[in-house]
């Protein structure tokens, strides 16, 4: 069928539209290559002979990619009059019931994605129908909200091999008024007011480009699209020319004859197999309707396209490089002057553009240049297509606004991170590209915008990055990818990067110096500004912008040979050792135990950590977190395997020989005497390894007995006192002395420690409570959760009521709310975010509300009313709602007009401590306006040189095993500086252990702590918990998957 | 005033460098004047001594000795040098760089030899992988290029050092 | 712009003198000149390795990088054409201080022994590290190994002395029109080839001309039998011929 005039162009587009909306419901499959990969051509099949079987007349088609690459498979379901309904995760034995509903005039609403009801394909507008309450619209949906499909107008919709469906809606339009209006001129004029740029990256005005082309002298001129999309992680021309070739084809015929060219050329990557098969198709359709070829339209305008598939190299991307290629020759890059518009493809005049580009012309020329820069910022005007991958929840393609704040991708289109570690980055432009932090995310995504910050817009990968990201490793990863494909023709990117890459590979081993990291900086700018063509000069921005925005994990690799994210292999063990505070060695002790030797794992276990069945007890266990494990099913419980093995000595007789077989790996005295400022967990660490390097030290602490925060403010029924005086046992025989009642600052000053001791460790910890300024914050009954904890454990008097309100949801609040319970009270926990926003260990907070604690999340408290004795009568909370994404990741709590009010007696503030670091100040030592301490993060030392500081007092209030980590690091920095010498390996004991891995994962699942049933709980103080069975920890140990042997476990 | 303590070192290098340190002829004696060389192999001390001011390096490092050797010179010298192409470019040391050690010595030791072939496992220390330039394993503080460097040049660097001013090379030396 | 095409057609306009300045210097020039072309023919000092009179400029050593003021990033001197009333800054010391990394990189790249080397003395690369001062490298060197391609009777290639100029090429394929040489493989591992990666000794397009040796700027290419120190290039009877072909325009 040849279209030729007014009348067939009509017929083509009536004939599409019956198909599109037949009289008969239409099922359409989305197959493309996302799809197919998630298995979409089963699902076709499936369809295609269930109608069959069933005698059906419905419309099976195949469509493209809708654009939500995670929820495919996608399915559109029709029904005349109804809406456009999209299902999601289609499999193929669910293609029945889906064909059930529809013969009953339904759609299955649990598995459907959206409904679009009328859709604007900006070329034609295509009502659906309506109905279906049930279902959310599309733009209602996280993933699509906000976004504006111009250039995916038609991408999921039509059929991307039917002519007649790509006419009915709207397309060849735009051609058709071109070739009918005869004016070139106007055309570039709009594209020029449209001010549409290149979308290939550079952001170069198209209409001048255009106008270029058109201007030059030539009887013979090219247009070509770059389709060569080679960026890891960017795939959305492959998706755009899969779902909708036509809208291509019918770009470029309106640039061939507006600039004059006869021939057009279309260079896709070969590795696209399916783009390639649909536009070969595409073209045989269009020439067939003869839209291409000889007379297009009857206009006596002749244009051929052509495909050409690329020749496998990153840089044929490049427009030079690209020409080369297809002139035969290897793809090497040549400089510019001459620019392709007046020597291009075999030295004659041509005109290069990327797919979506192409994909603008005709929106633009039928709506019109004020309607397309009514979208967009005004020096970026429309919308770019992206493709949002990575450590997201929702992936995909998104089409969006020019100027769209980074931060609406990541947090409402992405839905924040798919893990809870965290977004940390997003790299935009793929290789060429930078990475952005999460503190710049209000950042608008425009090409000047990104260029500020070192990154580029590229072709739109948008790759998102969380804490297991290493960015250095980021940086090398890239650098690898450019060194290889850099065409070796010049200099600076030839032989520059390969130097860049040796530099970021000892980076990553640790093996690097500050010197080279100023090389490495050096070296970038001179590849950036020195290249002959683009991919050198963007080659580095991956390297420049996370050494401007990560700088400190650079440091870290160089300086402590430290890669926070577990990446770097040659700088961890193990993805458990790593993210351990206390680096625990933690598949040695669980092959330890795993080979029936408890005292050898005790002694490893508490070699590592000298509070192991404390922190086996109250650890946050971020080895959990990180465990790959939990890739198989869940991770392993690695915290309750080091509390069995240290209380399996504690409660054994063998408890004396193993004291001493830790005792005995104490060095030979040094004669250094050191004292320790605060017993708690930091302090007792770094006492602990200090005294087996030999050194004399000494405790100094308010309280009378050691332990700190764990002796009086964890409650007995998470930590019995008698542990931690077993462990303390342990510590006091490495040679540690005590001396308790003793205030530093009061009892004894610092400048005296600083004399008689040859060095001073302040791990005071955070003991001063945050209050919350409110009214009634004075009346009686409203104290903090510390004090509370601290009198219920040195059997002090409380002013507990009957009735309680907690504040907070950290693991004070719990704390407090199960002691309040375990003393009788009624509790309620007031807390101002959601649930998956708590702070607090979420095992905690399931047995509070098993013990009977309510907990109303989205609260913040506003004022305390008190009865006429000055006694708490009530509490009124304002009820909040999630508004935008914070610092932390978390969606900030905002107050609502909705105000509540709770009866009680009692309101316990657990929203924090500070530091009380007075006595640190009035010596002279840099205190930070929090009050915390300043350090030297790869010393530990203060402003003074004999004295360090560690823990709560420097890093604010974490955790356990955060401070006792920084107990061991300072330990480690201060013996190496008091001797010179490097010696802390010295005292660790070496054990031989098997070291294959396991052949099959072992099938056991995971063993959890038994809890005591609530009304044994509440009743007292006995500890909540039982741990592991023998056989139970044997088990878990036996799932370990020994991340850490290397070599195949040679 | 005391002299400067003044070392110099043949590292992997064929001494060249050091028959251009003597060709500096009647220098010598200015230079005696007001400095004491306190090692190298132009005098007897056996063990590198502490507080040299500076040390004149000739050669690349090639071996564990070589490489024990610069770290110490590093610690006990407040300046280092690098004298000639070998310890600044790695030069003709740096040719057997392509070819694996073990490689190497059979090629040498046992088919290249008529009589007793075997690699000397004894009283020679074994090879690093690469011979490196003296600033890939040590800080260095200038660089004297050459094969060897000019007598005046070193002269040059000498006299300008012993007057305590940062002497500057640029076109006064060859490179390469 | 002085390209040698094969197939001369059009009709090239009379260039137009055109007048700008080099280091705050006027100097005229034409506007069918380079950059380059205009400071050399004015006597200003333009490092470069690839640029060859007489050959197609490709940018590839980056040395002749200039800055113009007005532009804001470095242009190579080699293929930006002179324009009127241009600006021309040649010796900055961000432009010193890249020039000199550009060096630095390719001695480390390959292996350049100056020491036993047939071109030692009268080598490009080596004379270009001395005027820009070069007393050592900060960057790691690769020790690559590499052939000796010593199959011609008369010259041999060795790959540890080459700076991938691409001047071998070129001569060979814009004046000799044997087109013997290219380059194989990409990035690093890039290599001067004979014909479809062949021993030059069996190469059949070969005339044995010696072109490309006299321009190669380092020992890469040189005469069988010359000891070290003894290759000294003759660029002079190619310039000659060159500019006798009328394709210096």
């Amino acid at each position: 069928m040849r279209i030729e005039d007014l009348s067939s162009f009509n017929a083509a587009r009536e004939a599409g539209m019956a198909k599109l909306l037949p009289s008969q419901p239409r099922i359409a499959v989305g197959l493309g290559t996302c799809g197919s990969g998630n298995g979409s051509e089963g699902v076709y099949h499936a369809f295609a002979s269930a109608i069959d079987r069933l005698g059906l007349s419905y419309r099976l088609a195949r469509v493209g990619c809708f654009g939500f690459c995670a929820e495919e498979p996608l399915v559109n379901v029709w029904l005349p009059g109804k809406p456009l309904v999209i299902l999601h995760r289609v499999q193929e034995n669910d293609v029945d019931a889906i064909l059930d509903c529809v013969t009953q005039g339904r759609v299955p609403v649990e598995q459907a994605l959206c409904k679009i009801e009328e859709w604007d394909h900006i070329t034609a507008h295509i009502k659906y129908g309506s109905g279906f309450p049930e279902i959310p619209q599309w733009d209602q949906i996280p993933f699509f909200k906000g976004q504006k499909k111009i250039v995916l107008r038609n991408c999921g919709l039509i059929s991307p091999s039917d002519i007649e469906e790509y006419i009915a809606v709207g397309g060849y339009q735009a051609l058709y008024e071109v070739l009918i209006e005869e004016k070139p001129e106007a055309v570039i004029e709009q594209l020029k007011s449209a001010k549409l740029r290149g979308r290939g990256g550079a952001g170069y005005q198209t209409g001048l480009k255009w106008e270029a082309l058109r201007k030059a002298k030539g009887d013979q001129k090219y247009v070509i699209c770059n389709a060569d999309e080679g960026d890891p992680g960017a795939y959305m021309n492959r998706n755009e020319i899969e779902s909708d070739p036509h809208a291509l084809l019918e770009g470029m015929i309106i640039g061939g004859y507006v600039m004059g060219a006869t021939e057009g050329i279309i260079y896709v990557r070969a590795e696209y197999p399916l783009a390639v098969h649909r536009l070969n198709r595409a073209i045989e359709a269009a020439q067939a309707c003869g839209l291409l070829g000889e007379n297009i339209l009857g206009r006596g305008f002749n244009f051929k396209i052509h495909l050409v598939e690329g020749a496998g190299a990153f840089v044929c991307g490049e427009e030079t490089a690209l020409i080369w290629s297809l002139e035969g020759r290897a793809g090497r890059p040549s400089p510019r002057p001459p620019y392709p518009a007046e020597k291009g493809l075999y030295g004659l005049p041509t005109n290069i553009n990327n797919v979506e580009t192409w994909y603008n012309i005709a929106p633009i020329i039928v709506k019109g240049p004020a309607w397309f820069t009514e979208t967009g910022s005004p020096k970026s005007p429309g919308t770019k297509v992206f493709s949002l991958v990575g450590k997201i929840r929702n992936t995909g393609l998104v089409e969006m606004p020019l100027g769209t704040p980074l931060k609406t991708f990541v947090y409402d289109i992405g839905e924040g991170d798919a893990s809870s570690r965290g977004v940390k980055a997003v790299q935009t432009g793929g290789p060429s590209g930078g990475c952005i932090p999460q503190e710049m995310f209000d950042t608008p995504v425009d090409y000047e915008t990104l260029a500020q910050l070192g990154s580029i817009m590229g072709s739109g990968g948008m790759v998102v990055m969380d804490e297991d990201n290493c960015m250095v490793d980021v940086a090398r990863y890239f650098i690898e990818f450019t060194h290889s494909e850099s065409c070796g023709k010049c200099v600076p990117c030839r032989v520059g990067l390969d130097k860049s890459l040796h530099i970021l590979n000892r980076v990553t081993q640790g093996k690097a110096t500050e010197a080279d990291l100023a090389t490495l900086d050096e070296l970038s700018r001179m590849i950036r500004d020195m290249s002959l063509c683009g991919l050198g000069q963007t080659a580095p921005n991956p390297v420049l912008t996370t050494m401007r925005h990560f700088r400190q994990e650079f440091e870290d690799h160089i300086r402590a040979s430290r890669c926070r994210a577990g990446v770097c292999e040659e700088l961890a063990l193990s993805p458990c050792e790593n993210s351990c505070p206390l680096h625990m060695n933690i598949p040695r002790y669980l092959q330890l135990l795993k080979e029936d030797r408890l005292e050898e794992a005790f002694e490893s276990v508490f070699m590592d950590n000298p509070l192991p069945a404390s922190t086996g007890r109250v650890c946050q266990h971020p080895c959990e977190n990180r465990c790959r494990r939990a890739g198989i099913d869940e991770a392993i419980n690695m915290r309750d395997v080091h509390r069995f093995i240290a209380d399996a000595v504690f409660e054994s007789d063998r408890f004396e020989a193993m004291a001493d077989r830790i005792a005995s790996h104490r060095l030979a005295p040094t004669g250094r005497k050191i004292a320790i400022v605060g017993a708690g967990p930091a302090g007792l660490t770094c006492a602990f390894y200090l005294s087996l390097l030999g050194h004399d030290c000494t405790l100094y602490d308010p309280n009378e007995k050691p332990g700190g925060m764990l002796r009086y403010a964890l409650p007995e029924y998470r930590l019995p006192e008698s542990t931690l005086d077993k462990e303390w046992e342990i510590i006091r025989r490495t040679g540690v002395r005590f001396v308790g009642n003793t205030r530093v600052g009061t009892d004894v000053g610092l400048d005296e420690l600083e004399n008689q001791y040859d060095a001073v460790f302040i791990a005071s910890g955070t003991w001063r409570e945050s209050w919350v300024d409110m009214a009634g914050n004075d009346l009686k009954g409203v104290f903090s959760s510390l004090r509370f904890l601290e009198s219920v454990a040195k059997g002090r008097e409380t002013d507990l009521g009957s009735n309680v309100v907690v504040i907070g949801g950290g693991n004070s609040a719990i704390d407090a709310a199960r002691t309040a319970r375990r003393l009788g009270a009624k509790v309620t926990i007031v807390y101002r975010r959601e649930r998956k926003d708590m702070p607090a260990i979420p095992e905690e907070t399931a047995a509070a509300e098993a013990e009977g604690a309510r907990i109303i999340f989205l609260a913040a408290p506003q004022r305390i009313r008190g009865d006429s004795s000055g006694r708490v009568q009530a509490i009124e909370v304002i009820k909040t709602r999630l508004g935008e994404f914070d610092k932390s990741g978390r969606r900030r709590p905002v107050p609502t007009d909705e105000t509540m009010r709770i009866e009680c007696d009692t309101v316990i503030f657990a929203v924090g401590e500070s530091a009380e670091s007075e006595f640190a100040r009035s010596s002279g030592i840099k205190v930070k306006d929090s009050g915390l301490i300043e350090v030297d993060r790869y010393s530990m030392m203060t402003s003074r040189e004999k004295i360090y500081a560690g823990g709560d007092i420097i890093s604010g209030p974490t955790n356990v095993s955060n401070a006792m980590g920084y107990g061991k690091k300072a330990a480690r920095l201060m013996d190496e500086h008091l001797t010179g010498s490097r010696r802390f390996a010295a005292v660790f004991p070496q054990f031989e252990y098997d070291q294959t891995p396991p052949l099959h994962p072992s099938e056991s699942r995971r063993h959890l702590v038994t809890e005591l049933p609530e009304e044994e709980r509440v009743a007292c103080f006995k500890e909540a918990t039982i741990g592991l069975t023998p056989v139970e920890a044997m088990e878990e140990s036996c799932r370990c998957l020994r991340c850490d042997v290397r070599n195949g476990g040679e | 005033m005391s002299k400067v303590r003044l070392a110099t070192v043949w590292l992997d290098g064929c001494s060249g460098c050091h028959m251009s340190l003597l060709d500096i002829d009647e220098g010598l004696v200015a230079v005696a004047k007001r400095a004491d060389i306190v090692y190298g192999p132009l005098v007897d001390a056996q063990e590198f001594p502490e507080n040299v001011d500076v040390t004149l390096v000739e050669g690349a490092v090639s071996n564990q000795d070589d490489l024990k050797l610069i770290q110490t010179i590093r610690k006990r010298s407040k300046m280092i040098v690098s004298l000639g192409d070998c310890a600044v470019t790695s030069n003709v040391p740096a040719m057997r760089n392509s070819i694996p050690v073990k490689k190497l010595l059979e090629r040498i030791y046992v088919e290249g030899v008529q009589e007793n072939p075997g690699v000397p496992a004894q009283g020679v220390p074994p090879l690093l992988k690469h011979a490196v330039p003296v600033h890939d394993v040590v800080k260095v503080d200038l660089h004297i290029p050459g094969c060897p460097p000019r007598a005046e040049a070193i002269l040059y660097v000498i006299t300008e050092l012993l007057a305590g001013r940062k002497p500057d090379l640029t076109s006064k030396v060859k490179f390469g | 712009m002085p390209l040698i095409a094969l197939v001369r057609k059009e009709v090239i306009p009379v260039p137009r003198k055109i007048s700008m300045r080099i280091d705050g210097e006027m100097i005229s020039a034409t506007d069918d000149q380079s950059i380059l072309q205009a400071a050399r023919a004015n006597g200003k000092y333009m490092p470069a390795l690839c640029y060859m009179e007489g050959l197609s400029p490709v940018g590839a050593c980056r040395l002749c990088t200039v800055e113009v003021s007005g532009v804001n990033r470095l242009l190579p001197a080699c293929t930006t054409p002179a324009a009127d009333r241009m600006s021309v800054t040649t010796n900055s010391p961000k432009l010193q201080q890249y020039r000199k990394i550009a060096l630095e990189l390719l001695f480390v790249e390959r292996n350049h022994i100056c020491a036993v080397c047939v071109s030692n003395g009268h080598c490009e690369l080596q004379n270009l590290a001395i005027e820009h001062g070069v007393t050592s490298v900060r960057y790691p060197y690769s020790y690559p190994k590499l052939p000796v391609d010593v199959s011609h009777p008369r010259f041999v290639l060795d790959h540890n002395r080459c700076v991938l100029c691409t001047r071998c090429v070129r001569v060979c394929a814009e004046v000799e029109g044997a087109h013997v040489w290219d380059v194989a493989s990409r990035g690093t591992n890039s290599l001067i080839v004979c014909e479809l990666d062949r021993p030059w000794g069996e190469s059949t397009g070969c005339t044995n001309c010696g072109k490309c040796v006299q321009v190669c700027p380092t020992g890469a290419l040189a005469e069988k039998g010359r000891a070290v120190e003894e290759m000294v290039k003759r660029e002079e009877p190619i310039l000659q011929l060159v500019s006798r072909r009328g394709a210096m325009s």
